[in-house]
């Protein structure tokens, strides 16, 4: 089987890779680009660890093939920080500890930054509806929603 | 007192997870590393045949296909290790490894082996095994007997008898069970997602006939355990380790969702009798709890179903009586709360119909028995906290507006239902060793080879070095997760920190005292000459009356190669108290009266579990461990084909964990106690506290909504539907 | 996990001529035919990526709305006017999946995806949809997710989608393109029943694409009530649409099909014409929900399910009835 030659950006990088045909985007992120914080926990979409944004669309990495990225935009967790500047999110769960393992971490990251870019002004059954898609066997969620709120009611005042 | 989440020291490690940065065992690569895929059997008894590796081995990447012909023999009795002959006893068994370039390559090459088998009989159902007596209900005792409850119960002025059961349920941490085994000579390093890394060292090592110090096992990360990463995993490490030896390479084995339902261990099933004895008003005389669960063909285990029977209520006469009996079927293992999740379904769920019966609060009830002492070994607690939980959470719930009659609450076409149910957990300990140092730049640093799950171990290691110094948290370092390191605890039955606490406490203080002689003795220090327990440390600054020094100036100064000191602590042989942490939780749930469906809207619990660390991260333990006992009462079962031996659906879509949608709003309150006696620094353990009791609260409260008594789990809308 | 090849089709011809190939397969979401290749049940050796295909075009008609096939199932439940005049549909797309699921899954993969039985689903145990003639374990084991209606000998296995069972009941048409053309299929004939070739889902031939699906306008009161086992993420127990006519408080039309009880989307015939020219109330909503069951074949362990529809039609009859 050939390879097939992808051009992309991943994180605002351009970025180009060689991937089998049959390769998904989780093993191309993981395997071939050594971007491991998009994380594996079912490789059927049924878990949501391997969440990562696409043109604005939040999807599972395990269920896309990397050939699909051609000229598509990728967002993932390496790319939702600015260096040493952590997202709203990210620095709400450091301060809530709203994780515990750390593998739907990221995955539930990217999942709530893609609600609150849609939905800035979620209610919480709107945030328990919407990240159904990732599970955590830690937390039991409370503080993950609680923080996902409490960073959109901030970002409503600060833009205010 | 109230605990403080607020002033807690954050999670050491979140900086880290929040980008993904942090390097979980898969994603540390190893040079020239092969990867293995399984060829599992799907016959739940019988014996392999020929197989043949042809057309795997002409696909490309693949290396070589192993079978139990070509690994070496390795002899660790009452565990199966794969591929060590021809004998299936259970569907999953792996009966080749096929060793590739890369992951996809190798799992075409197990899709490509062909291997024939010989059928032989198999027991598939619990119904139809041979009940026998383990040695052990996990660490206690398989049967007990005090006072003679048979007597009582025919003499109870209300007697009640039930049969509740259990489904089997799977730990489904999120990160999948990996190793990577590098053999170099006769030395190997492991990493891992291990549990125990220093248990796993000594048994490897015992397999291949190594020296423990020539076996170094690694795990930094673990996305999660539950139990699922310790005994159950390691027949599948070794496995992975042998095959390693026998190619000459190093090798990874990743295993897939599908394969966590068979080859890391399971909740057992059980099918429980519970029959109690009580006066009019309510004393508890006698208690018999008898049950039932399965083990595989190869191995024994049991969960310690009746602890929590023993003990939790004070009655005079109990026995208590575990049988398991032998299926084709994967082994089970310790799952969060391992006997004292299911047991207490039972118990619990019996008490509320035993309040029924009386028609006394439920709450009331429990009151009325409250155990002075613990009367199944005799000893004083060394403290109960059970009284202040139940008011405390009853309190905050709003308990004492619950109406009696069922069915009472209504919204629209929910029926409302409250409940509750208690909790206890042993205080278990083990030895454990720590190091504390410091380094001429002043930072600290605590090593301890143990691990955490996820469960806050670095925070709580480098918390209690940073209290016990008089450094700040945030100059403290941790390193766990190596065999290298001073041997810590395995992640398990709520011991890890009870067990590691006093020796991180002791040597962070031994080193203290270091330091302070140190100052003393050193003519360069502003402290010279000052007695020792004049001074003090804080905020990394030793003082004295109006004199001070930095501790790192000090360690600059007169130990550049820094300083460490090193601890060990061990549980006492015979305490003459026993230990246990107690907890009450109150459920409301909300029961489509039509449709069957149960929600949990509240979850109230109070625990009285010891010293509490950190608040913060103690809270997220017991929601954690409640949402577990949300998904073994309405969510969780691992359905087994009765016919064919397998596991029906193993993917996350089937098999249900509790979502977002599903949290309850919890509700949690930390009695803090002062446990002097207890040699872990008053630490009791608390993961599984919020698993105990749980699943009966709710049972209880959909009892409440519904007057439907469900005493089968999980609850599933079919238990509501059915007529009276 | 076999290996295939991969095309990405920039015109719905060129997507059609690269189907000739009986190995060819179609991928656009991919959330079902990627479990279904990882699992061994799909071995295609090209895979034709038409997602970038213009089929995801949402133009709502006076008579009626043409959702095309590649659109993906957010967008759709998102659209407004979707939302305004067809709101059964969006209910049914929210009340599915996950929103990573959602965003990437496309509504004809939707109706084309494979049952969740999950002896099916194991890619190995006997399966006469998966593996023709292995024999059907479910009819003997575990059933309780399986069909009451519809099944045969040789399968019982449930159809999965919610939109199906929208689109079932508003009448729904699936526009199919093949390399002969065009064609419009009726949703109710889209889908076989198992018989003894449950291996054949569809009238969807080899190399056939569906297009779009037109849904007629409807001046209904509709809802989409679904039971299950934990509130989000998973497929239904029982799920009903019903989409009811009320016109001076008497049933004009009422349409209700139900999912998780049939081999296919099932549309409830008898419960329909019990309402046809009754009273909107709730006497000829009980009276219609007992008719719901009739005809069901219970197995084993999903003999509730008889009860349960009953309960869900009566309760979507009373959502709809009850919207203004």
């Amino acid at each position: 089987m050939s390879k097939t030659h992808v051009t992309t950006t991943i994180n605002g990088e351009p970025t180009e890779y060689l991937c089998e045909a049959s390769q998904s985007m989780l093993d191309v992120l993981r395997d071939e680009l050594d971007l491991t914080g998009t994380k594996e926990g079912c490789g059927s979409g049924d878990c949501g660890a391997c969440s990562i944004i696409v043109d604005d669309r939040l999807v599972c990495a395990c269920l896309m093939l990397g050939a699909e990225a051609e000229g598509r935009r990728v967002l993932t967790i390496e790319g939702m920080s600015h260096g040493d500047k952590l997202h709203p999110l990210q620095q709400k769960f450091i301060e809530m500890a709203a994780l515990q393992c750390g593998v739907c971490t990221p995955g539930m990251l990217i999942a709530a930054k893609a609600l609150l870019d849609r939905n800035p002004n979620p209610s919480e059954t709107e945030v328990r509806f919407g990240l159904a898609g990732n599970l955590c066997r830690c937390t039991g969620y409370d503080k993950i929603v609680r923080a996902v709120l409490d960073v959109a009611a901030e970002q409503r005042e600060t833009t205010r | 007192m109230m605990l403080r989440e607020d002033r807690s020291p954050r999670r050491y490690e979140a900086a880290l997870k929040v980008r993904g940065a942090a390097r979980f065992t898969a994603e540390i690569p190893v040079a020239s590393m092969l990867h293995a895929a399984l060829v599992l059997s799907p016959l739940p008894s019988g014996r392999v045949g020929r197989i043949d590796a042809g057309e795997a081995l002409a696909l490309p990447g693949i290396v070589r296909v192993l079978t139990h012909a070509e690994m070496p023999r390795i002899d660790r009795p009452g565990v199966l290790i794969p591929l060590q002959g021809p004998d299936v006893h259970h569907a999953g068994q792996p009966v080749a490894l096929v060793a590739a370039t890369t992951p996809a390559a190798a799992r075409r090459g197990a899709a490509s082996v062909e291997v024939a088998y010989e059928r032989r009989p198999a027991i598939l159902n619990l119904a139809d095994g041979e009940p026998f007596a383990p040695k052990t209900a996990g660490r206690t005792a398989t049967d007990s007997r005090r006072g003679d409850p048979e007597t009582a119960l025919r003499q109870a002025e209300v007697a009640i008898g039930r049969r509740y059961t259990t489904a089997t349920n799977n730990h489904h941490p999120m990160e999948p069970q990996c190793v990577t085994a590098q053999w170099d000579g006769e030395r190997l390093t492991v990493l891992t997602t291990t549990q125990a890394v220093f248990a796993h060292r000594l048994a490897i090592a015992e397999c291949f006939g190594l020296r423990p110090e020539d076996v170094r096992i690694v795990s930094h990360y673990l996305g999660g355990g539950f139990g699922a990463k310790g005994g159950a995993w390691f027949p599948h490490l070794v496995m992975a380790i042998a095959a390693a030896r026998v190619l000459g390479r190093p090798l990874r084995l990743e295993l897939t969702r599908e394969q966590m339902f068979t080859l890391t261990g399971r909740r057992q099933e059980t099918v429980q009798d519970l029959k109690l004895g009580a006066t009019k008003d309510g004393r508890l005389t006698a208690i018999v709890h008898e049950s039932l669960a399965p083990t595989s063909m190869f191995g024994e285990y049991a969960d310690a179903l009746a602890t929590v029977t023993r003990v939790l209520h004070a009655c005079p006469n109990v026995a208590t009586r575990q049988r398991l009996a032998r299926v084709n079927a994967p082994q089970p293992n310790p799952a969060r709360a391992p006997g004292e999740g299911p047991g207490s379904f039972a118990l619990e769920s019996a008490l509320d119909e035993l309040a029924y019966e009386l028609d006394l609060d439920p709450l009331e009830l429990r009151l009325r028995n409250i155990a002075a002492h613990d009367q199944h070994v005799d000893l004083p607690w060394s403290s109960n906290g059970l009284r202040e939980c139940y008011r405390a959470g009853a309190a905050s719930f709003g308990w004492a507006r619950r109406p009696m009659r069922p069915g009472s609450l209504r919204e629209g076409h929910q029926a409302i239902g409250i409940g509750m149910a208690a909790a206890c957990y042993p205080a278990y300990r083990m030895a454990s060793e720590a190091a504390v140092g410091i380094g001429a730049d002043g930072r600290v640093k605590v090593r301890c080879g143990t691990q955490d799950m996820g469960s806050g171990t670095y925070t709580v290691l480098a918390q209690l070095a940073a209290e016990a110094l008089g450094m700040s948290y945030a100059e403290v370092d941790v390193e766990l997760g190596d065999s290298l390191l001073p041997e810590g605890p395995y992640s398990g039955g709520s011991m890890a920190t009870a067990s590691f606490t006093p020796a991180v406490e002791t040597a962070a203080r031994d080193l203290r005292g270091r330091l302070l002689a140190l100052a003393s003795a050193d003519a360069a220090s502003p402290l010279a000459g000052i007695a020792p327990e004049r001074m003090s440390i804080a905020d990394g600054m030793i003082r004295s009356g109006n004199r001070s020094e930095p501790v790192s100036e000090l360690v600059a100064r007169r130990a550049p190669q820094g300083l460490e000191a090193r601890a060990g602590a061990a549980p006492e042989a015979r305490p003459d108290f026993s230990a246990f942490g107690f907890g009450a939780v109150f459920a409301e749930v909300r029961v489509d009266s039509d449709l069957g469906e149960v929600r949990v809207s509240r979850l109230t619990a109070a625990y009285a579990a010891g010293r509490i660390l950190n608040p913060l991260l103690a809270r997220s333990q017991f929601v954690g461990g409640l949402i577990w006992g949300v998904g073994m009462a309405l969510h969780e079962a691992t359905v087994m084909d009765p016919h064919l031996g397998r596991v029906v659906g193993t993917s996350l879509a089937d098999y249900l964990i509790p979502v977002h949608a599903d949290m309850p709003a919890f509700d949690i309150h930390m009695v803090e106690e002062d446990e002097p006696r207890l040699g872990s620094g008053g630490v009791k353990g608390i993961g599984m506290l919020g698993t105990v009791g749980t699943a009966a609260a709710i049972a209880n409260a959909v009892f409440h909504a519904t007057g439907r008594r469900v005493r089968d789990l999980p609850i599933r809308v079919e238990h509501l539907l059915r007529p009276d | 996990m076999h290996a295939f090849d991969y095309a990405r089709a920039t015109e719905p011809s060129q997507a059609l001529d690269l189907a000739r190939r009986p190995d060819a397969a179609f991928i656009a979401g991919g959330t079902d035919l990627l479990q279904l290749w990882k699992a061994g049940i799909a071995r295609p050796e090209l895979m034709i990526d038409i997602s970038r295909l213009a089929l995801d075009i949402v133009k709502p008609r006076d008579d009626g709305i043409a959702i095309g096939a590649l659109a993906r199932l957010s967008d759709v439940a998102d659209h407004p006017i979707v939302q305004a005049r067809w709101p059964l549909i969006a209910e049914a797309l929210n009340a599915g999946a996950s929103a990573q699921v959602r965003n990437a899954a496309t509504i004809g993969g939707n109706l084309l995806q494979r049952t969740r039985c999950a002896y099916f689903r194991s890619g190995d145990m006997p399966c006469n949809k998966r593996a023709p003639g292995s024999g059907c374990p479910a009819i003997g084991g575990e059933n309780r997710s399986h069909a009451i209606f519809g099944g045969s000998p040789h399968c019982v296995a449930t159809h999965a989608s919610d939109l199906a069972v929208a689109l079932a009941a508003l009448d729904a048409s699936v526009r199919v393109a093949g390399p002969a053309g065009s064609r419009l299929v009726g949703i109710g004939d889209f889908y076989l029943l198992p018989g003894d070739t449950p291996q054949r889902e569809t009238v969807l031939g080899q190399g056939q694409l569906i297009c779009a699906v037109d849904v007629p306008a409807t001046a209904g009161r509709a809802a989409y009530v679904k039971v299950r086992d934990r509130a989000s993420f998973e497929f239904a127990v029982v799920s009903v649409a019903a989409d009811l006519v009320i016109d001076d408080g008497i049933v004009a039309r009422a349409r209700l099909a139900a999912g998780g009880v049939g081999t296919r989307p099932w549309r409830l015939t008898e419960a329909e014409a019990a309402l046809i020219g009754e009273r909107a109330d709730a006497a000829a909503f009980d009276k219609a929900a007992a008719q719901a069951s009739n005809g069901a074949e219970p197995l084993a362990h999903n003999a509730f399910k008889v009860e349960l529809l009953r309960r869900t039609v009566r309760r979507a009859l009373q959502v709809a009835g009850g919207k203004a």
